[in-house]
């Protein structure tokens, strides 16, 4: 099935695949080819892509993804995504940097609209640090 | 040689003035190039979003939704991207000028104008009208805004929506045409309102998680974020097009200006030497 990962800034990613996960706003969920029709919100979250059927899990590549709307079909998933990195694309430090800094921000917050975009931010930082991990399990 | 030294040294600013405008052709140029460029790649999204909107418009479920309800109007909010810096011909007086109307026909109506500003030019335009409230002014727009640039933008005037506060909001831009032609324009993003395209058959028996309602909201406003990016981005596009052609007319008017200089220099070179040989001539004869 094909998939497309698309950004306002063009597409991330545009190829044929065997299997994706999606961080849907319900859970995580695994698309194979011949799925459901379905519709669904998405969360800040990790995207792993299957190319081929024997592909190991060392061989997944991942993205680092916050919100947007997936659409599946039983040919095509079609991911509208507010934001996604290629695990290759993270520098891990500057994320683990980002994220002290949102930390403190929470901690600092004085509304709840502050500490809603601070936890926004840590949601985003956490998912690429975790991506950037990935990348590195899989060098090893 | 006294006149051609003055004809000589305005020679030199010219060419100084040449220079600086060649390269602010070029560098429009470039940028203009990175504009389009963008432009294209944020079209998939929207074309896809559309697609979804049109098949939960399918399923009746818009109808209800507060984004997209007209009421009478009776405060507008305008967005108007201008662009930070100057020398790019009629871009901004073109744009202001619409605003200007728009604005005039307002205060006609009885509607309370309200305006957001992109970009210096409209800033500093803006706070001299004092009917106009507003509500904030971005400089320094980036060439290519991410959704992180866009959405507090857009997050803002869909809470007032919401609110009540403000019942219209239109974004002003210069549309790029075409190479040769930058209009500037008016859309309305809310109340919402999209072209749909037709939805594959596919997706008629398709699931919504969470739930139709909440789906529809996320399209609608990512919907709006891309409007909005679209409208920047063409006026980004439009900006550096006419930057370029201004840039390209005050080169053209430096070296016809140079030509004419010189011609005049080689005159006033040319009339001093033949004066001297005559006074030469002259002084020669009175000696015989």
């Amino acid at each position: 099935m094909k998939l497309d990962l698309i950004t306002l800034a063009g597409n991330k990613f545009s190829e044929e695949v065997y299997e994706v996960q999606l961080p849907t706003q319900s859970g995580p969920i695994a698309v194979f080819p011949g799925h459901q029709p379905l519709i669904t919100l998405m969360k800040t979250g990790v995207i792993s892509v299957r190319r081929k059927k024997g592909d190991a899990d060392s061989d997944l590549e991942v993205f680092a993804a916050s919100g947007g709307v997936a659409e599946v079909t039983p040919e095509a998933v079609k991911v509208l995504i507010d934001e996604a990195e290629h695990s290759d694309e993270i520098a891990e430090d500057i994320a683990i940097e980002a994220l002290r800094k949102a930390e403190e921000m929470k901690a600092r917050a004085r509304d709840s609209l502050e500490i809603e975009k601070a936890q926004m931010l840590i949601d985003r930082y956490a998912v690429r640090i975790k991506v950037a991990g990935l990348r590195r399990h899989k060098r090893r | 040689m006294p006149a051609t030294r003055a004809i000589k040294d305005r020679i030199g600013s010219v060419k100084n003035t040449r220079q600086i405008t060649r390269a602010m052709e070029l560098v429009a140029a470039s940028n203009l190039r990175r504009a389009q460029e963008a432009a294209t790649a944020s079209r998939e999204y929207a074309a896809t979003a559309r697609e979804l909107l049109a098949h939960l418009k399918a399923t009746g479920d818009t109808d209800d939704q507060p984004l997209y309800i007209e009421r009478p109007i009776k405060s507008r909010l305008y967005i108007v991207v201008s662009s930070d810096q100057g020398l790019a011909g009629a871009y901004n007086s073109n744009l202001l000028k619409l605003f200007t109307t728009r604005l005039a026909s307002d205060k006609h109506e009885g509607i309370d104008s309200h305006a957001i500003t992109m970009g210096r030019q409209a800033g500093s335009f803006a706070a001299r009208i004092s009917r106009l409230k507003v509500d904030g002014a971005y400089t320094e727009i980036p060439d290519a805004p991410d959704q992180h640039y866009l959405q507090p933008i857009v997050a803002g005037a869909i809470k007032r929506f919401l609110s009540g506060e403000i019942d219209a909001v239109e974004v002003l831009y210069t549309n790029y045409v075409s190479t040769v032609n930058q209009k500037p324009e008016s859309v309305r993003v809310l109340p919402a309102g999209f072209e749909t395209i037709e939805t594959p058959d596919v997706l008629q028996t398709a699931i919504f998680e969470p739930s139709a309602e909440e789906v529809l909201s996320t399209i609608t406003i990512r919907l709006i974020e891309s409007q909005l990016l679209q409208a920047m981005l063409s006026a980004k596009a439009s900006e550096y097009m006419m930057r370029m052609m201004a840039m390209h007319n005050a080169t053209d008017n430096a070296n016809d200006l140079i030509g004419d200089l010189t011609l005049e220099m080689n005159k006033a070179r040319q009339a001093y030497i033949t004066q001297e040989l005559a006074e030469i001539t002259g002084g020669a004869e009175a000696m015989k």
